[in-house]
Order: structure tokens, then C-alpha cells, then sequence
């Protein structure tokens, strides 16, 4: 992990450290004896040793073996031993301090080896926790390349996968071979591959280890992933199998009904049982019609319901006044709103929404007849609208009766009734279309009980890509 | 009976033709009817019809195919048919020289008024087209633009005018956003449906007596907005 450098600097330091010892004790010389300068001269050999390993160690070790001989020994200035005492002092030295050296540098080395070994567990941890919870290739494939590049260091890291290939820090790759090419496989069959371009420093084989350990890892990841998209889909089909179910049998019931009496009234008019002129055959003609109506109501809820399951009902969204949108609705349900008094509190000058008109119109249209069917007749149903923050907050409030609050997010569920069926007519599909529909518009609905009733209660962003409604061209008076 | 106007329906479902020849017979309009668009496309142009209701789900091609292929050579109004939610083809179909649109099913009375507003204006792009349009109490002159409720003139700004000018002279049509966009703001503002919006609700506040609940210009949902004149 040294870089050549710092090397150099650590001969240096060596040199300049023993350099510095010899002249201190040079001072000292005729107040210590040779065995104690022998033994302090291991200390700057212990320094030495920690700083630059093994071989520097042994090494400086050497060097002091010379200058504590030339320096330090009599005769001084030359390499002669007279005493037998001196020579077993220089031979044990230069003993203890090559061992010493030897013994320090190995422990060293495990360090550092545990270090690089702490060090690709850690990537390695990294890897994987960016892995889990990912179910798309491209995803994985980002994140792998992410990975690789920041461990590897490499010019460039290119993931390809069988659906996507991903390259980093740009889109192409350099103009010549990889220098490393490492296979994603399973047992079974292999996946892709991960390509790297590094041509400095060389690649090692600890760094192409950890690499296949990771694209081992990227293999796992990509069969959970796989795995997850096909236990969802099966979810799915679940679901909407038992959502079928739930159709049909609510269905049958709801259908029947007004087709019955459809059946009823044409039959007797066909009859000639009731006379041209008769009153009852003006009340059976206008009971086809709203029968009808009331069966392309359930008709169209039932389609709006399949789209909502198969996730296709996108909102065509433009710029709209919620106030047009309900005006309009209110317009379309005079008849059903007769027996209540509508209150509006929604004023024009409220910011544009971007949302899909008839989709709006719809969540409207069902919210109303929902506290229409509800709430008491000769009571008050209110709508109003405020701002809040980036969002249009509405509320419909009526003086009908409250849910149980245990209820009160349950209502918004398929074919769920907090009365008994037969009481109250309806599909059990319009709150929950009203749910879908806010939903995919980025919004949210609940509903709450108020001290004296029961309220509807939904937001729409105003913003739309982030942006609010743009400011209008300037208008002319006319002349 | 010579004189009776000629209606060519093109459907492809056997119940939806029974009404309809029932029906519209019995208003004394002569029928005929197509099942398939190349059918439908040979009829219109041996028959000439008046009036053309044109059904978007036809087995053999687009309707709005057809549509495009009528519009090649003959102004014959089309009055095409859908089911509910499919804003995208209707509109699609207007774009594409459709004059009108219902939504399946629709009422006897919604489709003779359609029939009737068609048939009008393909009078008038033979002669000349009315200058004053009238509207319950408003007035509105096309040639000298001036709008008036009752004797009181209704000031309007350059562009409210030239909004409720192209609605008026379509009254009983419905415009989609798009044209009408095109048509006042121009060709580069097409997609502004914001602007349409907010002079809509300026126009309404100076025109309707209770802007809430519009009587002259109607929102049709997701299409566009139709000006309701006197017949």
C-alpha cells in the first residue's frame, strides 16, 4: 500500500535517526559504557522496524552494527575489536537486533494483512447491503459497477447483465480490451459479466479474488431478484382472481336488480296490458331509463375498477379549475341532490390542479353520492376547498351517521359496506375507485367522523413535475 | 320523401342498427347502414348522405381511419360513436375532421340534436353563415362584435371575444381544446390548456348568469367546451 516515495523518505529517515543517535552518544562516549550504547542503540532500530518493516529493520540493524563498532569500540575509527568483552557485545547486538527486527516486521505484516482482510470484508458488507432489497437488474447493475469502481479505482468499470449493461464513471468504454474480465454465474448459468480497465497499478490477485466474491454476491442478488418478480406477479394473479370472484358474486346481485325491473317494464308495455294513455306507462318508460343509466353506472365502475387493479388508469393530466370540474358534476346530479342542500365553498380563485378532468369529475361525482345515500334528508352536505402547502386539501363533509373508527380506512376496500347489502344499493366499488383515482394523481383520501357527521376528506398536488400552473400571455383591452 | 335528409350509419353491432333505423326512420330521415368502414367509406361516396354516424369500433379498421379517408374529399358531417372513457379516441377523431361525438349509450334526444346542429352547419358552409347568433337574453354580432345581454353590452377583452366569437359561429358543436386553442392563441399554444381555463371562467363570469352552473358555454369532460345557441 506504500507508495515509492514514502520509501525513499523512510531510507532517509533511517539513515538520519541512526545518524542522530551515533552523534548523541558520541557526546556521551566517556560516560557510558559499550554494552549500555549497544542496548540503547536498539531503541532507534525498534522505531526504524515500526515505521518501515522487515528488511528496513534488518537493514539499519547492519548500519548500527558498523557505526557502534567504528565509533563506539576501542580501538576507535576502525572496524578492529581488541577486547574478547567487545566482540561478544557486537555479536550479541547485531543477534538481538536482527531478531527484533525479524519479530516486529512479521507482526507488522499480520497488521497490515488483517487490515486488507477487514478491509474486503467491509466492501464486501457494502456490497451486499446495497444489494438487498434491489429487485431490477439495471439496479443491480448500477449498484455492482458503483462498487467495483470505488474499490478498484479503475479507469473504467463496465456491468453487463442480459437485459442492460452498465458502464461508469462514463457510458463508453475505453478503445482496447479489459484488463480484467470476471463472469456472474449461478450453478446453472451464467448471467454476465463484469469488465474492468485498470492498466496502473497491476492488477492483483487479492483485488480479482474479491472481485469474483463479488460478482458471486451480484449472482445471488439477481436470482432473488428474479425470484421476487415472479412471487409478485403470482401475487397479482392472486389478487385479481379474487377480485373476480368478488365481482361476479356482487355482480349477479347488482346487475340483476335493475335489469329486472328493465325486463318488467318493457314486457308490460309490450303487453298491451297497459293502455296508450295510462299514467303507469309514462312511470314505466321512465324507469327503463334510469334503470339503464343506473346499469352503464355500474357498468363503467366495474371497468374503472379492472383498470385500477391492472394499474393502467394513468390520469391525463392538464391544468384544471376544481370549481368547473364539481360545477359541473353538480349540474349532471340536480336530481339525486334535491332532498339535500348543497353547500360549495370551493372558489374560483383557487390555484389550477393538474388532474385528469373526468377522473376528478369521477372522485366527485362518487364522494356525493356516497353522503348523498347517506346522510339524512333536509341536512346540509358541504364541499370545501382550501390550500395547503402544495396540495389542494378537499373536504365533503354531511350530517348523515359516523363509521366506527375501526371502519373508517376500510370503507375505501373493495366491496366493503358498513351496512348490510340489501340496505343500500351501489356496487361496493365507487370510495374504492375514488382511492385508486386520488392515488395515481400523487394524492391521498380518508374519511373521519365529525362531532355531528361524517366527512370525505382528499388532496391533489397543485405542483406538477414540481412546477406550478404557468402565468398567462397578457390580454388586450378590445378597442 | 325525396327531400328527406339521408343518414348513413356505419356500426358494426345488429342491435345498435335495429334502433337506429327504427328510430330515425320513424323521424322520417331516409337510413342506410354499413357494418364495416370500407363499406361504409363505398356507401358514402355512391349515396352522398347528409349526415354520417360513424361507430369507433369497427371490426375491419380505426374510425378514426375512416374518418381521415372521408375527410379526404367530402365536408359531410360525421357524428362519431364510442364507448365511455375513451376521451383519447374521441378527441382523436374531432382532430382527425369528426364534426361531433356521443358516448355510448346515449339518449334518442341527445342524438337528434346532434343530427340536427350537423345538418345545420353543413347548410351554412354551402351559404352563408348566420352574423348574429342568440342565445336566451345574449346577443352576439358577429360582424360588428358586439355582445349584449338584453340591451346592455357586455364589454370583453380582445381575447374573451375571440373566444366566445369562434364558439358562437360553432354553437351546438363541440370544439376540443386543441382547435380551440389553435384557433384563438395559435398553433404554438395548442398544448396551453391552462389559459383555455382561466378565460373560460372569465368569459362565464361576464356571460352566465350563474357562472357555477354554465347554460350557454358547456364543459364537455376531457374534450373540449360546446356554445348552446337558440335553435
Amino acid at each position: 500500500m506504500t507508495s515509492p516515495l514514502s520509501k525513499t523518505w523512510q531510507y532517509l529517515f533511517s539513515v538520519v535517526l541512526i545518524a542522530l543517535t551515533t552523534t548523541l552518544f558520541y557526546f556521551l562516549r566517556d560516560f557510558l559504557n559499550t554494552t549500555i550504547v549497544a542496548l540503547l542503540y536498539l531503541i532507534p532500530i525498534g522505531v526504524i522496524t515500526g515505521i518501515g518493516g522487515l528488511f528496513l529493520g534488518i537493514t539499519s540493524a547492519i548500519l548500527s552494527f558498523f557505526t557502534l563498532n567504528y565509533f563506539f569500540i576501542q580501538p576507535y575509527y576502525t572496524l578492529s575489536v581488541h577486547q574478547p568483552a567487545d566482540l561478544v557485545v557486537l555479536t550479541v547486538f547485531l543477534i538481538v537486533a536482527v531478531v527484533l527486527s525479524q519479530l516486529m516486521g512479521k507482526a507488522q505484516a499480520g497488521v497490515a494483512a488483517a487490515n486488507a482482510r477487514e478491509q474486503e470484508a467491509t466492501q464486501l458488507y457494502e456490497l451486499s447491503v446495497a444489494l438487498t432489497g434491489l429487485n431490477d437488474e439495471s439496479a443491480i447493475a448500477q449498484t455492482l459497477a458503483k462498487q467495483v469502481l470505488s474499490m478498484t479505482k479503475a479507469e473504467h468499470v463496465e456491468v453487463k447483465l442480459a437485459t442492460d449493461s452498465f458502464g461508469l464513471p462514463e457510458k463508453t468504454s475505453p478503445n482496447r480490451n479489459p484488463d480484467l474480465q470476471i463472469s456472474i454465474q449461478t450453478v446453472r448459468n451464467v448471467l454476465g459479466e463484469i469488465l474492468l480497465w485498470r492498466a496502473e497499478p497491476v492488477i492483483t490477485s487479492g483485488v480479482k479474488r474479491l472481485l469474483e466474491t463479488f460478482a458471486s454476491q451480484t449472482a445471488l442478488a439477481l436470482e432473488r431478484a428474479k425470484f421476487a418478480q415472479s412471487e409478485s406477479r403470482a401475487k397479482v394473479l392472486e389478487e385479481s382472481d379474487k377480485l373476480k370472484s368478488a365481482i361476479l358474486s356482487s355482480v349477479s346481485h347488482e346487475l340483476r336488480t335493475p335489469l329486472s325491473t328493465i325486463k318488467a317494464a318493457s314486457s308490460s308495455l309490450r303487453s298491451n296490458e297497459i293502455s296508450w294513455d295510462s299514467p303507469a306507462r309514462v312511470e314505466l318508460i321512465s324507469a327503463i331509463d334510469d334503470e339503464a343509466d343506473h346499469l352503464n353506472l355500474l357498468v363503467g365502475n366495474l371497468l374503472d375498477m379492472s383498470r385500477i387493479e391492472a394499474g393502467v388508469l394513468k390520469p391525463k393530466r392538464e391544468w384544471n379549475m376544481l370549481a368547473e370540474i364539481l360545477g359541473g358534476v353538480l349540474e349532471r346530479m340536480k336530481h339525486f341532490a334535491e332532498k339535500h342542500k348543497i353547500e360549495v365553498n370551493v372558489s374560483e380563485d383557487l390555484p389550477l390542479v393538474p388532474v385528469d378532468y373526468v377522473q376528478m369529475e369521477q372522485v366527485f361525482t362518487n364522494l356525493l353520492s356516497n353522503s348523498l345515500k347517506y346522510a339524512p334528508i333536509n341536512t346540509i352536505v358541504r364541499i370545501d376547498a382550501k390550500v395547503e402547502k402544495d396540495f389542494l386539501h378537499v373536504t365533503l363533509s354531511n350530517q348523515g351517521p359516523q363509521v366506527p373508527n375501526e371502519d373508517l380506512e376500510r370503507i375505501f376496500d373493495k366491496f366493503y359496506r358498513v351496512t348490510a347489502t340489501d340496505k343500500v344499493t351501489g356496487t361496493g366499488l365507487g370510495l374504492s375507485i375514488c382511492k385508486g383515482i386520488i392515488e395515481a394523481h400523487g394524492g391521498n383520501i380518508w374519511a373521519e367522523n365529525l362531532p355531528n357527521g361524517f366527512a370525505f376528506n382528499f388532496t391533489v398536488p397543485l405542483l406538477w413535475d414540481g412546477k406550478p400552473a404557468p402565468k398567462l400571455p397578457i390580454d388586450s383591452e378590445m378597442e | 320523401m325525396n327531400n328527406a335528409p339521408h343518414i348513413l350509419v356505419i356500426d358494426d353491432e345488429p342491435q345498435i342498427l335495429r334502433a337506429l333505423r327504427t328510430i330515425l326512420t320513424e323521424k322520417e330521415f331516409k337510413v342506410s347502414i354499413a357494418n364495416r368502414g370500407e363499406e361504409g367509406l363505398n356507401l358514402a361516396a355512391t349515396q352522398t348522405p347528409d349526415v354520417i354516424i360513424l361507430d369507433l369500433g369497427l371490426p375491419d379498421m380505426d374510425g378514426v381511419e375512416v374518418c381521415k379517408r372521408l375527410r379526404e374529399w367530402t365536408q359531410v358531417p360525421i357524428i362519431v360513436l364510442s364507448a365511455r372513457d375513451n376521451e383519447k379516441d374521441k378527441v382523436n377523431a374531432l382532430d382527425h375532421g369528426a364534426d361531433d361525438y356521443l358516448t355510448k349509450p346515449f339518449g334518442i334526444e341527445e342524438l337528434l340534436a346532434r343530427v340536427r346542429v350537423s345538418l345545420r352547419h353543413s347548410v351554412q358552409k354551402q351559404g352563408a353563415q348566420s352574423k348574429i347568433v342568440k342565445a336566451g337574453d345574449l346577443t352576439i354580432d358577429l360582424v360588428w362584435h358586439i355582445v349584449k345581454r338584453g340591451d346592455e353590452e357586455i364589454k370583453l377583452t380582445g381575447t374573451e371575444y375571440k373566444l366566445l366569437a369562434y364558439l358562437a359561429s360553432n354553437h351546438g358543436r363541440i370544439l376540443t381544446h386543441q382547435s380551440i386553442l389553435s384557433h384563438v392563441w395559435g398553433e404554438a399554444d395548442a398544448d396551453h390548456t391552462e389559459y383555455l381555463r382561466v378565460y373560460m371562467r372569465q368569459l362565464r363570469k361576464k356571460l352566465e348568469e350563474n357562472p357555477e352552473r354554465p347554460k350557454y358555454v358547456v364543459t364537455e369532460p376531457g374534450i373540449g367546451y360546446r356554445f348552446m345557441a337558440d335553435e
